[in-house]
């Protein structure tokens, strides 16, 4: 039963929740795409600031989610790229798109199933967050009108999505069977009495697994990502790289290290496979991609394998690192996206990377910021990719995970190849012949603006890390 | 009744769905092969929460009782799945005037 | 063999039958139709188990709103014809020998569970009355209750975004309103 004072606890889920009721509402009375721009803008911001005021400690809201400085960790890391995602659609949405203000509903509800996801603790209340997600984003994935592809990457994305959720359920249900419980903590109890995992156990993982790693893009559940990535608009794009993934992500830890479901060998294997899988295939897949977005959904697949090693590491270390490098890998990918936004125009997106052919001559400050949003990714030095794959590295050598780690290294080698052909791209001569007639989309404001501050994120984190690891440390051991 | 009888039911049920899902070209029967893979699920579900009744029932009144309330919200979450999905279908035929999901082929390049 | 053994079985062998012919039907109008029966079969076995509630909600919201769903839409774009192109047999093959693989990996992996004694009580148990069932709904699950609200305000304007697309976007969203079909 929850009180009144419960509320309190759910506060940013709230203000999100109700501003969704308000945009539709304001819709009803009058479309006004600046305004409904502007409240979700600042409904985000209040988001993020109401975790202000959710009391310290670790809550339980009905025994299905669980406040702890975790689950608030990650509702102001989404709400912020929630933040960043709106700030960035609004000139591109009035550029390709008439009616637009539906957008923002659907953007609020689907921040909203990954705000709730992050704080369950429950599998009805993961399946339902996972679900209020995806039934946005499917709208989302094929809103433009304008672009063909987009109708058709959304049924995509729905019938593989569906069929996954199925998976999802059927191995919960058997995980049910073992435990006789469907919230974490108990089937960390109904665990611990058994003794050792059964075959219907591991069974259920593995399908649960499977759920899960197709919402991450893990590799063998991968083939969906290049398509949709494409066929979506890049504010949409954007939000799959990291909202989506990031909160499933979040409950993926929560679930494997509160019922210590990791510490089966079989389990402990089949992540291993597919992390190896996905930072090679990823990686390697990558290297041929001559479309801009397509090569940034391999490069997500990879970074995702990249987060799995601290993830397989079961430590604190491990899994401060991993929150690092999600940080990073968040302000990472908005940057690029939104350069991607930045240079579209009227009649589509920069998608080819002979689109950046010669920017440096043309726009050297966005040059700049998306050679260093490519450097952070690849890891080099200085950047805070580098420090976030360095977290990485010592928390799988501290344990000794070493096929983990010298896969990581090998993968992030070739990964420079195609970071780094696009910088080269960027700095070669002028491509005289393009000379487009529209006019880019991106503004000084907000894109150049967020956009810098984004790369000045990336270098704080890159050279002062200590800020944000102080932030992580004091959340990173709740969880266990 | 055995509860293996109904994990197979269940299991058999999945994999017809499975292998619908795998050679329609029909996307509406894509859906249908779905409800079926959920259907086979809810049974699964609500089949345990009867044995975990069974076993508990003398300490704990409503054991079991979450895996028929999952059952539930299985069903809501279909029912707007299924809306969403049918309003992208009826947009993939206004588009192409086909329903088959061949045509999804485009995408790649 | 007890009543509820014999009952066990027919409803069993009705579900497999027609999710059988779900697949197997050429025309998607009988897809629906064998779907439903489907339905109806699972809907039995609730009763079995004594979960009415949960029967007859299989009942209104599967067999009445979803498939009804279904069936418009099928008669809306007039798809009654089967315009499926012709199937490669060996693909096809290759799907049911796919899933009967999973299958085989699922039932060798389950059928060692020490389940073979358990059982699921059948007839007895009020669990899966509509009284109690209500009562922890909206006592311990009224948040995920109140977030499934919000899951249908999502699909609701999803359906909608998507389904007022226009087919010509010169004309539509010029004054906001775009004409129906």
């Amino acid at each position: 039963m929850i009180s009144l004072t419960g509320l309190n606890l759910i506060l940013p889920q709230l203000i999100i929740a109700l501003a969704a009721i308000i945009v539709m509402l304001s819709i009803a009375v009058k479309r006004c795409h600046r305004f409904t721009n502007l409240f979700t803008l600042l409904s985000f911001a209040a988001a993020a600031i109401s975790v202000l005021y959710i009391p310290r400690g670790s809550f339980g809201v009905s025994s299905l989610f669980v406040v702890d400085g975790f689950g608030k960790f990650f509702t102001v890391l989404i709400a912020c790229a929630g933040f960043v995602i709106t700030l960035m659609s609004y000139h591109y949405l009035n550029a390709r798109e008439k009616r637009n203000e539906e957008y923002y509903i659907l953007l609020l509800l689907s921040s909203l199933g990954a705000l709730t996801m992050v704080i369950s603790n429950h599998f009805v209340s993961f399946f339902l967050s996972l679900e209020v997600l995806s039934v946005s984003l499917y709208a989302l994935i094929g809103y433009l009108k304008e672009e063909p592809a987009g109708i058709e990457s959304g049924i995509k994305y729905l019938v593989l999505a569906a069929v996954s959720s199925s998976f999802l359920l059927f191995g919960i249900a058997l995980i049910y069977m073992q435990t006789g419980h469907l919230d974490l903590s108990g089937i960390a109890a109904g665990l611990s009495s058994s003794g050792e995992f059964s075959g219907v156990f591991i069974a259920g993982l593995a399908m649960v697994i499977v759920g899960i790693g197709f919402k991450m893009a893990l590799v063998p559940f991968h083939l969906w990502t290049p398509d949709i990535y494409a066929g979506a608009s890049a504010p949409v794009s954007a939000f799959v790289a990291t909202v989506s993934k990031g909160a499933v992500f979040a409950f993926l830890l929560r679930l494997f290290y509160s019922t210590g479901g990791l510490e089966n060998k079989n389990v402990w294997t089949v992540f291993t496979i597919i992390a190896v899988a996905s930072m090679l295939f990823g990686n390697w897949l990558a290297l041929r991609q001559q479309n801009i977005k397509r090569l940034l959904a391999y490069s997500s697949i990879g970074h995702l394998g990249y987060l799995m090693v601290a993830f397989l590491a079961i430590t604190d270390r491990g899994m401060q690192a991993a929150t690092f490098y999600l940080v990073v890998y968040f302000t990472g990918m908005l940057a690029a996206f939104g350069t991607v936004i930045y240079m579209s125009n009227k009649k589509g997106e920069a998608l080819y990377i002979d689109d950046y052919r010669g920017l440096f001559w043309k726009k050297p400050w966005l040059a700049a910021i998306f050679t260093t949003v490519m450097l952070s990714l690849a890891g080099i030095p200085l950047t805070a990719g580098f420090l976030g794959k360095l977290y990485l590295l010592t928390a799988g050598t501290e344990v000794g995970i070493w096929l983990l780690v010298i896969v990581l290294v090998v993968s992030s080698g070739i990964g420079l190849f195609y970071y780094l052909r696009v910088v080269a791209v960027m700095f070669a001569g002028k491509n005289e012949n393009e000379a487009s007639s529209e006019p880019v989309i991106g503004k000084i404001f907000p894109h150049g603006l967020v956009l810098t501050l984004l790369f000045l994120l990336l270098l704080w984190f890159g050279v002062y890390p200590s800020s944000l690891l102080e932030i992580i440390q004091q959340i990173a051991s709740v969880i266990r | 009744m055995p509860v293996n009888y109904y994990i197979f039911l269940s299991l058999a049920l999945f994999a017809i769905g499975i292998v619908g899902v795998l050679i329609r070209r029909n996307a509406i029967t894509f859906f249908m092969c779905i409800e079926i893979m959920l259907n086979a699920v809810n049974l699964l579900l609500v089949a345990f929460s009867k044995m975990h009744h069974a076993k508990q029932a003398a300490t704990l009144a409503t054991a079991g009782i979450d895996g028929q309330i999952f059952v539930f919200f299985i069903m809501v979450v279909a029912a707007a799945e299924v809306s969403v999905g049918l309003a992208i279908i009826v947009m993939l035929f206004r588009n192409v005037h086909s329903v088959n999901v061949n045509f999804l082929n485009r995408l790649k390049h | 063999m007890s009543i509820t053994l014999i009952l066990f079985w027919f409803l069993s062998v009705l579900a497999l039958f027609s999710a059988a012919m779900v697949v197997a039907s050429k025309n998607p109008v009988y897809s629906v139709l064998w779907l439903i029966l489907v339905f109806f079969a699972i809907s039995g076995h609730y009763l079995l188990l004594n979960a009415q509630f949960l029967a007859i909600v299989n009942i209104i919201v599967y067999a009445g709103a979803i498939m009804v769903l279904f069936l418009f839409v099928i008669m809306l774009m007039n798809l009654n014809k089967s315009n499926e192109p012709k199937r490669n047999k060996w693909l096809n093959l290759a799907g049911v020998l796919a899933g009967g693989c999973l299958l085989l990996v699922l039932v060798a992996a389950l059928k060692n569970a020490e389940t073979k004694a358990t059982l699921a009580e059948t007839g007895t148990g009020n669990i899966g009355l509509i009284e109690n069932l209500g009562k922890a709904l909206f006592t311990d699950y009224v948040v995920p209750f109140e977030i499934s609200s919000v899951l249908f305000l999502s699909a609701m304007v999803g359906a909608v975004v998507l389904g007022k697309k226009e087919s010509s976007p010169d004309t539509a969203g010029q004054s906001g309103k775009s004409s129906e079909k």
